[in-house]
This record gives structure tokens, C-alpha cells and sequence, in this order.
């Protein structure tokens, strides 16, 4: 028993690879580590085990990209904020959230918290994991201003 | 909280004070012939001298000394740091370490030293900071050799603070901080969009006003007077208009961080042989709460600054209504406002009509960041904090002139905040 020396990082990567978002859970105190880590935050034991997570989650605050925050390599997943999700395993976490841009962010501002759940998604070297609102809501459409004659 | 996530503290081993203090005026030192080609050793060795200087010492007296900078091989393209300055300012053969905190590096420096003064292994420390936020080393070349360090050089940059194994993958935490506080206060708090704006327009104007003042400070022109140089009337209007633009879902340009260069340091020694060196009265060091959040967890400045001032209360006993003044590292500026209220300085979710009301600039009843703040005094990254110590000491000796605080300060707090991020809570208090 006690601390073994593991590859949590390369473990999760290839697991999501497969499809499969992987946690840590507390033997002890039953605590979830989402993304995994060696040892327990909640109680500090390292018996640990590995669980895969439902992918469920609710969003409880989300912001909108911004000239500073809107990087080019975030494209992929286009209209996205960056959110705060609740697991129902436990974990809290900063996630980038898809489905939300200019037109439908008050609707959804309005309904929060709202569902949400994981998705993997495919970067150059690896996989990662956004969020997907479970239901998108539609936008306002924008009232465009008839051309002058 | 947990109670596994947090930290009791216990008294020092003996009562550390700071007894004196130096800081660089900060600067874009490439935009000026007489600052372009400043080196790392003479910015930090000018500060070091000017706190031995203030304290009544020389390098002989001080016995090790501390050394931060939040990217030395980035912006000086060395290691070592703490070897690469100590001849600077007489330090040759003393014994000195380097440590690195991204923003709240200088407010660690004074843990640093504090620690181990207090421990006894040491009597009489020095801690400095130096950064070059604007002009980073040109590689292979002399010191003084130096180039900009453009938005996008920096804006790459920034990614080294965060979580390798998982964080930066994820693409949120690195990016949801700019407006991770404001957004909280708005929906905590019910503020309109227009409430919050206005909130943190405020405080930039406040913060400006007390730069405008401050010898030291980069920014030292007032909006009221770039918005009449613009045409303006109305510095809100002003500060409303494309000449302030959004640069995030909140902030305004007039709420981010100015980067620039400079370098600080101060003087401790305990508490009981300060008179042996200076008749300047000690600013006693009563504590430092810490805490370290990672970036993927949300609100990491919200909950590390309540669990830092959490421990540093409990550890002293002194009370949110006996603080006279806040510093706090704003290189957001909804960081005065998020300080303010964990600290108790302002009330919870009234604090943001505090700064409308111009009550937080240096003239006010209730002053923040009397030296300008990193959106006006500037931002050299390390440096910052003990430029913020600098600062309060300075204000509590009563020595800030016509822009000291209107009741001379016996008691303040320095929040410090930086590097993804570690929050540190400071409580100096003046010896009577």
C-alpha cells in the first residue's frame, strides 16, 4: 500500500484517445480528482483508484471569449465561453464550453445553471475535453439597419 | 473550506521589521536615451543600495540576501539569477538564493526574508526584485543589449505559468481569469453591466489620480486630462469611448496591467535592533497568510485571497476595521475591488460604490493603491510587490508628501496575487 510512482497524465491522455474520460477516486474518503492526480485533495490519502466519469456536468458561470482571450488555435471549437462546471461526481473545474456566442449568451445567462455534458475533442498531438451545452438555445437574430438610399 | 486546505499559522520565533526600502522609478527604460540599455545588476542594485541607504546600513552589515524575478531566462536569458546581480551591490562571496513567483514574487520576497530573520539564523536581510516586463535581454550579447517584448512575445509567454498536464490542454484556465472575478462580483452582487463598468472605469481614475502624484509612477497623466486633450468633457464619457476600448468581456484598457521595467528591495532585521541602525520608526511585520490555487480551479484569486487572509487574521488578531490601507496587486483591475472586500476593507457587495465615489484614491477615506497600481504606477512583474511594500512603508512613515493618505496609516495590508496563482496576505503595522 501507500504512494506508487504511475503515469496518471500519460494514463489519461491515452484513455480519452480510446474515448474514455478518466478520474481518480478516493478510496478513502470517496473524493473524485477529474482531471486525475496522484493523491486525494479532500482527505490526502493516496489510495487511489481509477473510475470513468458519466461526462454529465452543469455550467454555473461562463464568459464570453474576448480580443485578448480569443486565440487562434481555439477555432476548432467555434462558438465557445469559457464556463465553470460542476461535476456530479464532485469536481469544479474551468472548461471551455461550446455552443454559446453573441447571439443566444443572454438566453442561456438566463436559463443558468443549465446541463451540459464532456466531449473529446481532437487537438494536433492529443485529445482534450470541452463541454457541449445539452441543449443549444437559438439566438436572437440581430436587427440589421436597412441601407441607407 | 476543508480544513485539509488550509494552514494555521504560528508566531515568529522573534518580532521582524522592515527598516528599509528602495525601488526604481518603473519605466520603459527603451523608450527613454537615458534609461535604454539599463542592466539587470544596475536596477536591482540601485534599489538594493537605496533600502540599505533608507536603513542606515551598508553591504557589510546585511548577512544573505534574497533575489526574485518571475522570468529570468525569458527576459534576461540567464539562470542563477541571485549570482548574476550580487556584485552589484556588494554582495561578493555572501551567501543568496532566487526564488520565482510570477506576480507575487515581491510579495513573497518579504516572506522570504521575514522567515529567516525570524528564525535567528540571520539578523540583518535584504530582498530584492528586478524584472524587465518591456525590455527582455537580446541573447548572446551584453547586458545592455535589450529589445521590446512585444504583446505577442508576451501573450506566448504567459502560457509558462500554467499547469502543463492538464490546464493548458484544456485551453479555459489560462483565459477565464481576466474576467473570472468581475464576473463572479456582477452575478454574486446583481450589478448592471453598467453598474460594473462604471465600477472598474472608477477605479482606474482613482488609481490614476494617486499615480499622477507619484514621482515613480509610469503613468502619471490623468484621464480627466487625456479626455480634454481628446475632446472630452466628460472623463466618463471619455473612459467610455473607443479611446478605452474592451480589451476583455469587462476590462477596459485603462484596466490592464502597464509591463514595464524596474526593481525594488528592502531591509529587515528584528524587531529589537532596528534603533541600532535607524531612527526611522520599524514597520513590524505581524504576518503573512499564503495560499497556491492552480488554474483549473475555478475562482483561484476569490478563494486563495479569502484562505490567505483567513490565516493571517487569525494569526495576529488584528481586525479588517484597523486597516488604514490596501495594496493590492490589480494587474486586473478588479483585483482592488475583489481584495477589498475578502479583506474586509470595504463592506461585502457595497464595495464597488466606494470606488465610483472616489473614495479609494490616495485623498479618500478609504485608499487603495496609493501608488498608481500596476495600471498606472506599472507592472514590473517581480518587482511589483516590493514596490507595493515600498509603497506602504513609505505612506506609514508619512514621507509620500502631498499625496500621502490623509490619517497617517499605522496599519496596512498588502494582498499579494500572481503566477497561476499564489495569493499572499501581508500585515505591517508601525512600532511604536
Amino acid at each position: 500500500m501507500g504512494v506508487k510512482l504511475e503515469k496518471i497524465v500519460k494514463t489519461y491522455y491515452d484513455k480519452l484517445a480510446e474515448g474514455k474520460i478518466m478520474a481518480r477516486k478516493c478510496k478513502d474518503c470517496g473524493a473524485v480528482e477529474w482531471p486525475p492526480l496522484l493523491g486525494c485533495n479532500t482527505c490526502g490519502s493516496t489510495e487511489m483508484e481509477w473510475i470513468e466519469i458519466s461526462g454529465k456536468a452543469t455550467l454555473v458561470q461562463f464568459v464570453m471569449p474576448s480580443p485578448i482571450t480569443r486565440k487562434p488555435e481555439m477555432d476548432f471549437i467555434k462558438p465557445y465561453a469559457l464556463g465553470v462546471v460542476d461535476l456530479p461526481e464532485g469536481p469544479s473545474v474551468n472548461v471551455m464550453v461550446r455552443g454559446i456566442d453573441r447571439k443566444n449568451k443572454d438566453i442561456v445567462r438566463e436559463q443558468m445553471p443549465v446541463a451540459c455534458h464532456a466531449t473529446i475533442v481532437e487537438k494536433e498531438d492529443y485529445h482534450t475535453v470541452i463541454f457541449d451545452l445539452d441543449v443549444v438555445p437559438e439566438g436572437k437574430k440581430r436587427e440589421r439597419k436597412p441601407k441607407a438610399e | 473550506m476543508n480544513p485539509m486546505n488550509q494552514t494555521t499559522l504560528h508566531p515568529y520565533s522573534r518580532s521582524v521589521s522592515i527598516i528599509g526600502v528602495g525601488c526604481t522609478p518603473f519605466m520603459y527604460t527603451l523608450d527613454n536615451p537615458e534609461t535604454a540599455g539599463l542592466t539587470e545588476g544596475e536596477l536591482f542594485g540601485y534599489a538594493a543600495y537605496k533600502a540599505m541607504e533608507d536603513a542606515g546600513i551598508g553591504p557589510k552589515d546585511v548577512d544573505y540576501f534574497f533575489h526574485g524575478q518571475a522570468t529570468p531566462f525569458n527576459g534576461s536569458n540567464y539562470i542563477t539569477p541571485n549570482m548574476q546581480v550580487s556584485e552589484w551591490f556588494g554582495m561578493r562571496g555572501k551567501g543568496s538564493i532566487h526564488h520565482s513567483e510570477a506576480c507575487c514574487t515581491g510579495y513573497l520576497a518579504l516572506e522570504q526574508a521575514v522567515n529567516a530573520v525570524a528564525s535567528g539564523k540571520y539578523n540583518v536581510v535584504l530582498s530584492g526584485c528586478v524584472e524587465f516586463g518591456d525590455a527582455i535581454a537580446d541573447p548572446d550579447k551584453p547586458a545592455h543589449f535589450r529589445k521590446k517584448f512585444d504583446d505577442q512575445l508576451f501573450q506566448e509567454s504567459l502560457k509558462w505559468i500554467y499547469d502543463r498536464a492538464y490546464t493548458r490542454a484544456m485551453m479555459c484556465g489560462p483565459n477565464l481569469h481576466q474576467d473570472d472575478g468581475a464576473a463572479w462580483y456582477q452575478a454574486e452582487y446583481g450589478l448592471t453591466d453598467e453598474e460594473m463598468d462604471e465600477t472598474l472605469i472608477s477605479i482606474g481614475l482613482n488609481s490614476r489620480k494617486s499615480a499622477s502624484k507619484n514621482p515613480l509612477a509610469l503613468a502619471r497623466k490623468t484621464y480627466e486630462e487625456l479626455a480634454k486633450e481628446n475632446g472630452y468633457d466628460d472623463v466618463m464619457e471619455y473612459m467610455k469611448s473607443f479611446f478605452n476600448p474592451k480589451m476583455t468581456g469587462y476590462l477596459r484598457a485603462s484596466g490592464l496591467e502597464l509591463k514595464c521595467d524596474g526593481a525594488a528591495a528592502l531591509i529587515v532585521c528584528p524587531t529589537e535592533m532596528a534603533s541600532q541602525f535607524t531612527d526611522k520608526k520599524p514597520i513590524e511585520v505581524l504576518g503573512i497568510g499564503n495560499a497556491t490555487r492552480e488554474a483549473n480551479q475555478p475562482h483561484v484569486e476569490l478563494l486563495g485571497t479569502r484562505e490567505a487572509v483567513r490565516q493571517v487574521y487569525e494569526l495576529t488578531g488584528v481586525k479588517p476595521e484597523e486597516i488604514d490601507l490596501l495594496m493590492a496587486n490589480d494587474f486586473f483591475i478588479t483585483s482592488q475591488l475583489i481584495a477589498a472586500e475578502e479583506t474586509g476593507y470595504l463592506p461585502r457587495g457595497e464595495g464597488w460604490k466606494y470606488f465610483i465615489e472616489g473614495r479609494t484614491s490616495y485623498d479618500g477615506d478609504k485608499p487603495i493603491n496609493t501608488n498608481g497600481g500596476r495600471c498606472s504606477f506599472g507592472h514590473a512583474h517581480a518587482a511589483s510587490g516590493l514596490a507595493d511594500i515600498y509603497e506602504a512603508v513609505m505612506q506609514m512613515r508619512g514621507a509620500c508628501g502631498e499625496r500621502n493618505v490623509k490619517k497617517l496609516p499605522k496599519t496596512s495590508m498588502i494582498r499579494g496575487f500572481g503566477g497561476a496563482q499564489n495569493l499572499a496576505a501581508i500585515i505591517l503595522r508601525t512600532k511604536e
